[in-house]
């Protein structure tokens, strides 16, 4: 895993008690404006003592201020993979509700970390874990517990299909 | 030289600007009591906008350089700086008189990214990471001290893991990590309390208390930004100057 990951640094870091609006301005400031921008986006949520609690990507932000989004995952699941569009009015969403939205601290919207991998662990266990949760990313803990990077697809996915068809 | 603002630049346009003022007047290049260009002058004179100088003169007169007079312009203030005065060889972290006994609860050791108004006050490109360090000063069990500390991660990254109870911060930045402080900036003013920061200092809630700013700096780098709130009663700030030797 040591191989495979992004140095835990390379993502902005935050605490739980900040709002919605400081992340989105730190998403503007730390991976926008400097064009640093991993894909996935994300940004790290600590506690005091600098545990990860959980992480956020510019999606999750997006929902934290448009309840319309926030809900699409219940909608799809009541429709059996029915591809109809709702229908809404577009104009709606993002207006001056969401400003209210974006005060409410991030702890209310991030992806809970729940799900780590080793440092030792085999990339086979990393694709495993990431797909059966549906993860975009996946903290990798050293032997001392300590957060130390994060692991996306597309290392898992180079190196795993890799072995399997040979270029 | 003639001093302009850098594009390029990390650094805001307006602290820039901030920068460039305070020389002038430092240096004597505008007086005391005269009056500074006007607002339409200064952006001529540097290229910015007006919302860049107006934030620069308005974090000028907030500290004490610079006076608006309503209706007649901006003048520069006489500060009243203590020359050749320089800090004692053992500078105290805490400000305690010598030989009070105090104990340290540790709130918060962790990492967050630089805020706005942090930018300001910690000299900091917005995508470098910060180590956020929160703790509550007590005397006799007494809170007396609420102090934040904000330095870059890049200065010192192992006072992550370093034991802030019993380890002072200054000890950890020039023992640990091999920085000396060479400049000490203290900012003392009065502060409204957030309902929190009213409880952890055991006070009634909509409270003010002094709040002391320093800013160390090891040469021409800064270090870090500490926001120290103090108990309205139970000690003293404690501050010693001594003259340098010519």
């Amino acid at each position: 895993m040591k191989d495979l990951m992004i140095d835990v640094f390379e993502f902005p870091h935050i605490p739980y008690w900040f709002t919605i609006r400081q992340a989105i301005d730190i998403v503007k400031k730390a991976l926008i404006d400097s064009e640093k921008c991993y894909h996935p986006m994300a940004i790290l949520v600590f506690d005091e003592k600098y545990n990860l609690l959980g992480t956020l990507t510019h999606v999750d932000l997006l929902k934290g201020i448009e309840p319309a989004l926030a809900n699409i995952q219940a909608d799809t699941a009541e429709r059996q993979g029915s591809p109809a569009i709702p229908t809404l009015d577009w104009t709606t969403l993002f207006t001056q509700n969401s400003r209210g939205l974006a005060e409410r601290p991030v702890s209310e919207i991030m992806v809970p970390a729940r799900i780590f991998v080793q440092t030792e662990d085999p990339a086979s266990k990393a694709v495993y874990l990431m797909t059966s949760h549906n993860l975009v990313l996946l903290p990798v803990l050293d032997e001392g517990k300590k957060l130390v990077g994060l692991v996306r697809m597309l290392e898992l996915f180079d190196v795993l299909s890799g072995s399997v068809v040979k270029s | 030289m003639k001093a302009i603002i850098d594009r390029e630049s990390h650094k805001k346009l307006y602290l820039q600007l901030y920068e460039i003022m305070k020389v002038k007047m430092e240096s004597g290049e505008w007086e005391v009591d005269s009056q500074i260009p006007t607002e339409d002058d200064l952006c001529r004179l540097f290229d910015v906008s007006k919302a860049t100088v107006r934030l620069a003169v308005s974090e000028l007169s907030r500290q004490g350089y610079l006076k608006r007079q309503q209706g007649k312009g901006t003048f520069v203030c006489k500060r009243i700086i203590p020359e050749e005065l320089s800090m004692v060889t053992s500078f105290r972290e805490l400000m305690l008189e010598a030989g009070v006994q105090f104990t340290t609860k540790v709130l918060a050791q962790t990492v967050m990214m630089p805020t706005e108004d942090l930018a300001l006050n910690l000299d900091v490109p917005e995508d470098k990471h910060l180590i956020y360090i929160k703790r509550l000063r007590l005397v006799n069990s007494e809170p007396v001290l609420l102090q934040e500390t904000f330095i870059p991660r890049h200065i010192c990254p192992q006072l992550l893991e370093e034991n802030l109870e019993t380890t002072s911060l200054q000890e950890i930045i020039q023992d640990h990590c091999g920085i000396p402080i060479t400049r000490v900036q203290d900012y003392i003013s009065i502060a409204s309390l957030t309902r929190t920061e009213c409880e952890l200092l055991g006070l009634s809630s909509e409270c003010v208390a002094l709040m002391l700013e320093q800013l160390l700096f090891s040469r021409a780098a800064q270090i870090s930004y500490t926001r120290s709130l103090k108990h309205p009663e139970r000690f003293k700030f404690f501050i010693e100057l001594e003259r340098t030797p010519r």
